[in-house]
């Protein structure tokens, strides 16, 4: 700042004797009324075409354009806003079939677990039924077979008493008289 | 001589003839100044022819800026005066574009800035001053008088406040005009100025160059501003002529 100052000081002189030469001319440019006619002259005509150049060229042109392209924005906004209503509408029928087939497929779930269910309870009941019988006979058939056996070995006690006793005594006993001993 | 000197700040709004032309004894000659107002002029149909060649939806760089400018100025206007100032806009669309080509051809050295003469500016300002009066009149006949007594003063300051008014009115012409010319005359010279101590301090030059560069970039900023600045108050004093009572 200081070297700007110094320059401006020291350059000053020959400026302020240049404007003074200046003015000594011609003053301020701006202030030469000679000039005025000239320049209102070319004002008037340069910005009178330009007037009618905006107004009737580029303004309707213009406005034209950006007419056409605010209308085909909002032709494009409601084109979209139509296909998003649609593409909504399709979306809530497609939950909706979503929705139903799932119910169905729960019904259809909860139907054949019944059925599975019916028929093990019904195969369950066969089975120990069978199962019950088949002891029942077994058991008979032990029984059966005990008795048997008893009897079996009863008559064969019998058979061997009668044959040692006869050894010895000529007197055979009735197999009632063994059977008491026996007892 | 002043003009032949290279650092004269002045000598860059000097008015020199190109083509002699004398209408009845009026000099109309061709100079320098009404070439850069043609050169105004082609700047802005050069703008507009290029950015509608090719009118398309998806617009390209040129066509874009001319929309840019004339949604702009059409959004200043419809903020400023509402759907009234419809019949206007071209008259202030040619108005900004016209101003503000004058004013950054200027910033091109060794050119001339249009605007920088105030009878130029006072010519814009005093048609803008008596269309804006006699449209008040048109549209609100005697009742346009209301903009030199606003609503919700006290009777008593009438007389102060009628008079302020009335000479705040006539003044817009010479603030409007005054304002434009003073800024690109001063702009100008100081940037004059500096380029010349440039010169004159020779390798220490740098100094007012780096300052220079600044203030160019300030002068460029003060072109659009300022002629963006004429623009509004003209939508201004056109709104105030079609509703007085705001």
């Amino acid at each position: 700042m200081k070297i700007l100052l110094k320059a401006f000081l020291l350059t000053a002189p020959i400026n302020f004797a240049y404007a003074a030469e200046g003015q000594k001319s011609a003053g301020l440019p701006q202030m030469d009324i000679a000039t005025f006619p000239s320049q209102l002259f070319w004002l008037v005509i340069t910005f009178s075409l330009l007037y009618l150049f905006m107004w009737k060229f580029v303004i309707p042109r213009l406005g034209a354009t950006i007419e056409e392209r605010r209308d085909k924005i909002s032709n494009d906004i409601n084109d979209a806003d139509n296909l998003n209503t649609e593409a909504t509408d399709i979306l809530k029928k497609y939950d909706e079939q979503m929705a139903s087939a799932s119910q169905e497929s729960n019904e259809i779930i909860t139907n054949s677990k019944k059925a599975m269910l019916d028929h093990l309870e019904t195969l369950k009941k066969e089975n120990e039924e069978k199962v019950n019988s088949l002891i029942s006979e077994s058991q008979a058939k032990i029984k059966a077979q005990e008795e048997k056996s008893k009897i079996e070995i009863r008559n064969a006690t019998l058979d061997t008493v009668k044959a040692i006793v006869s050894r010895y005594i000529e007197n055979i006993p009735s197999d009632e008289e063994i059977n008491k001993k026996l007892n | 001589m002043a003009a032949d000197n290279p650092i004269d700040p002045i000598h860059q709004f000097e008015i020199s003839k190109i083509a002699d032309i004398q209408l009845g004894g009026i000099d109309i000659s061709f100079t320098n100044s009404s070439l850069f107002m043609v050169f105004a002029l082609a700047a802005t149909m050069a703008l507009f022819v290029i950015g509608l060649s090719k009118k398309s939806i998806i617009p390209n760089r040129m066509q874009m800026l001319s929309e840019l400018s004339y949604n702009f100025i059409a959004n200043m206007l419809r903020d400023q005066v509402g759907d009234q100032g419809r019949a206007y806009f071209p008259f202030i669309f040619s108005l900004f574009m016209f101003i503000f080509f004058c004013n950054f051809i200027g910033l091109i050295p060794y050119t001339f800035t249009v605007t920088s003469h105030l009878i130029v500016t006072f010519a814009f300002a005093g048609l803008i001053f008596i269309a804006v009066t006699i449209i008040g009149f048109v549209k609100n006949g005697l009742g346009y008088l209301r903009i030199f007594y606003p609503s919700g003063i006290p009777i008593f300051l009438a007389p102060l406040i009628v008079p302020i008014e009335i000479i705040s009115y006539l003044s817009k012409p010479i603030s409007l005009s005054v304002r434009l010319c003073a800024n690109m005359l001063a702009g100008h010279s100081i940037l004059k100025i500096f380029a010349g101590f440039i010169v004159m301090l020779g390798f220490l030059g740098f100094a007012p160059l780096v300052f220079l560069v600044v203030l160019y970039a300030l002068e460029t900023l003060i072109a659009a501003l300022q002629a963006y600045i004429f623009t509004i108050l003209t939508c201004i004093y056109l709104n105030d002529a079609l509703h007085p009572d705001h």
